[in-house]
């Protein structure tokens, strides 16, 4: 076992994969030399060379359209976005050719890639370095959308995305790059994280929280501070938002018969309003009260301190909330 | 490197006449493959006024088959293409079936597609052949991945042509695409099918410099600017294009002036003779690529009147066969509709 940042759980899992398969290589700005905007790609260049650590201009759609034209030729692309707000420039890539060429094909060229990136807020970024992106692709058919919250499934849920023969938006909160230590295993133990599957993070009965990214460690804050009032958590961390793990929320929502869904994004067309749809679907008659939701105002990530705190959704929020649930 | 627009017909003189070296049997052939896409095109706009094609558009190449031939014959078989709506006829001369093609016409299920999506979006990477989407530039950038995987391979030496109207150079992926390719120095050659009208628009509302191939000038890479319905025009400037880009010079820039003298598609006959001044389109209809070619191949002294046919009948034959291949070929399944949205097999390197 390897104590490990966030982050370094992050570049641990790709550098071993670069070792592993030949096949696999990364392009992106500022990644070879200087080793990325965080130091993710640090000393890639040197071990792997110039074609497998591609210093790109700044061309997002260039970067995701070699991506998918080199996996549709048999390699396996990692693709940074500098900050996955730009990902909107290679939009049409990822959701037009991307996420369509297996089906396009008649199921001749499946696209291995990742694109990843630092996404979330809470850091100062502002407008264009704080968005959660993860609603956009969620209601693409054909991507798989990817969000750990510990350094032990950055690192397998990294690693499977690479594996994975379909496109992977992996999102990397930056919130959690530094902040968050924890150990990962050797590299011999060869672990993975399947894409797809839950974990209970913190188990509990009063009610069920629903949540990704970041979300998770404000859930189980609020749930140390909840514990204390009698209110006990169950906290679900979904690392995979898609596809994603209905059954573990289903057989929670059995258990506890209340959910609260956290999400960072902005509240209207969240991946949480997609969960509450479908616990309402199949799980109406265990429900003892409305699926209720904690997630970012309908705005932008602004600038200011006291500007950006009162859009994204805080511990107080979800304490609030839980506990509106938790008496209902 | 020089960035000026190369104009093969103002210096022929200097210009290698690669058409030297093409043998009676290659000049026979380019004739049957100019024939071929005609028959093509007009086979399925007959389709379609019959009502026996009944669902899709049929995206029309007449006058611009001098492209489509002149383009590809040089190409070796392990080259890679990337064709567009009005290059049907390319699918074929790089390795599909003609009933291959027509089942994806028709959108059967054993099409190269299954019948997902339409007309010329398919491709097969054994072949070569990449797979464009409706966004025609965002081909460009794909593109030059599938060169970079050549050049992870050490295969540097394969080139790949992608195609795009004039209208496609006005995209940001044609440029961001182009810029990597020139960057990085792939053996990318793209074709520009300046038929002049991008659906209505003309050309002078798509693109301010006066030719396409100046664009070329902005990547630091050579830019022709030639007659798209001259085939040995076409097939001269495609084999310098190809040695340059083989030698690892960088990508190319082929503006082939042509015009598009039907709609943009089938339903768009009629207003297509409306957005457009008709002398225009009969000025361009005596600059039939195909008649050219053959008054060219008389002069020559060697071929006979009797050897030209016009059109050559075991095409006609072959493309009727094929049709009706299509319509007989069974329909897809309607739970196949969601089939291959996600690969689950093994995630292993192919």
């Amino acid at each position: 076992m390897r104590e490990v940042t966030f982050l370094e759980a992050i570049r641990a899992a790709i550098w071993e994969e670069m070792e592993r398969d030949p096949n696999v290589f990364l392009i992106g700005e500022d990644i070879g030399k200087m080793g990325g905007a965080f130091g993710v790609t640090t000393g890639f260049q040197e071990r792997f060379g110039f074609d497998r650590v591609v210093d790109a201009p700044i061309s997002e759609t260039a970067i995701i359209g070699v991506a998918i034209g080199a996996a549709a030729a048999g390699k396996r692309a990692i693709a940074e976005m500098q900050f996955i707000d730009f990902i909107s420039y290679g939009f049409d890539q990822v959701v037009n050719v991307a996420a369509t060429y297996l089906y396009r094909s008649g199921g001749q060229v499946s696209i291995p890639i990742v694109v990843r990136g630092p996404s979330g807020g809470y850091v100062g970024g502002s407008l264009y370095h704080s968005q959660q992106f993860e609603a956009w692709f969620f209601h693409v058919p054909g991507l798989k959308v990817v969000q750990p919250a510990f350094p032990d499934d950055a690192y397998g849920l990294m690693k499977a995305s690479i594996r994975d023969n379909n496109p992977v938006i992996f999102l990397e909160h930056k919130y959690l790059y530094r902040r968050i230590k924890g150990t990962i295993p050797n590299p011999e133990a060869d672990y993975i994280v399947k894409l797809g599957e839950a974990r209970i993070r913190r188990p509990g009965d009063t009610l069920t929280v629903v949540t990704y990214g970041a979300m998770v460690h404000f859930a189980l804050d609020a749930a140390r501070m909840l514990e204390q009032e009698g209110i006990s958590m169950e906290v679900i961390d979904l690392r995979t938002i898609k596809p994603l793990d209905m059954e573990t929320i289903y057989n929670s929502v059995r258990k506890t018969s209340k959910v609260l869904v956290i999400y960072e994004a902005p509240r209207t067309g969240g991946v949480g309003a997609e969960i509450s749809a479908r616990i309402t679907e199949e799980c109406f008659e265990w429900l003892d009260a409305p699926v209720m939701r904690v997630a970012a105002k309908d705005s932008f990530v602004p600038f200011a301190e006291p500007l950006e705190k009162f859009v994204l959704p805080s511990v107080d929020d979800i304490v609030y909330t839980a506990r509106q649930l938790a008496h209902y | 490197m020089s960035t000026t627009v190369r104009n093969r017909r103002v210096k022929q003189d200097g210009a290698i006449r690669y058409r030297d070296r093409l043998t009676k049997n290659d000049l026979l052939e380019i004739y049957r493959r100019l024939w071929f896409a005609r028959v093509f095109d007009e086979t399925l706009y007959d389709m379609k006024k019959k009502g026996r094609l009944r669902r899709g558009n049929v995206y029309g190449s007449r006058g611009q088959e001098a492209i489509q031939v002149g383009t590809t014959y040089p190409l070796r078989p392990d080259d890679f293409t990337s064709p567009i709506h009005r290059d049907m006829p390319i699918f074929v001369f790089r390795g599909m079936t003609v009933e291959q093609v027509m089942c994806q016409v028709w959108g059967k299920a054993n099409a190269p597609t299954r019948g997902k999506d339409s007309w010329s979006h398919m491709g097969d990477m054994r072949l070569g052949i990449i797979h464009s989407t409706s966004m025609l530039g965002s081909t460009i950038p794909v593109a030059c991945g599938v060169l970079w995987a050549q050049r992870l391979d050490g295969n540097r030496d394969r080139v790949c042509v992608a195609y795009l109207g004039e209208g496609a150079t006005a995209t940001g992926p044609f440029h961001e695409g182009l810029n990597y390719a020139a960057v990085h120095k792939l053996p990318l050659i793209v074709v520009v099918e300046n038929n002049q009208y991008a659906y209505s628009t003309p050309v002078e509302l798509e693109v301010p410099t006066p030719t396409v191939a100046d664009r070329a000038k902005g990547y630091g890479i050579p830019g022709y600017s030639i007659d798209g319905n001259d085939v040995l025009e076409v097939y001269d400037t495609m084999c310098e294009a190809l040695e340059y880009a083989r030698a690892g010079k960088g990508p190319v820039l082929i503006e082939c002036k042509t015009y598009r003298l039907q709609g943009h598609a089938d339903h768009d006959e009629t207003r297509a003779r409306q957005y457009r001044p008709v002398e225009e389109i009969e000025m361009w209809e005596k600059r039939d690529p195909i008649v050219r070619y053959r008054e060219y191949l008389l002069t020559t002294g060697l071929f006979t009147e009797a050897e030209l046919p016009e059109p050559p009948a075991d095409i006609v034959e072959q493309i009727q066969n094929a049709v009706e291949y299509a319509i007989q070929s069974p329909d897809p399944e309607p739970h196949t509709a969601l089939e291959d949205i996600y690969d689950e097999s093994a995630g292993v390197s192919r």
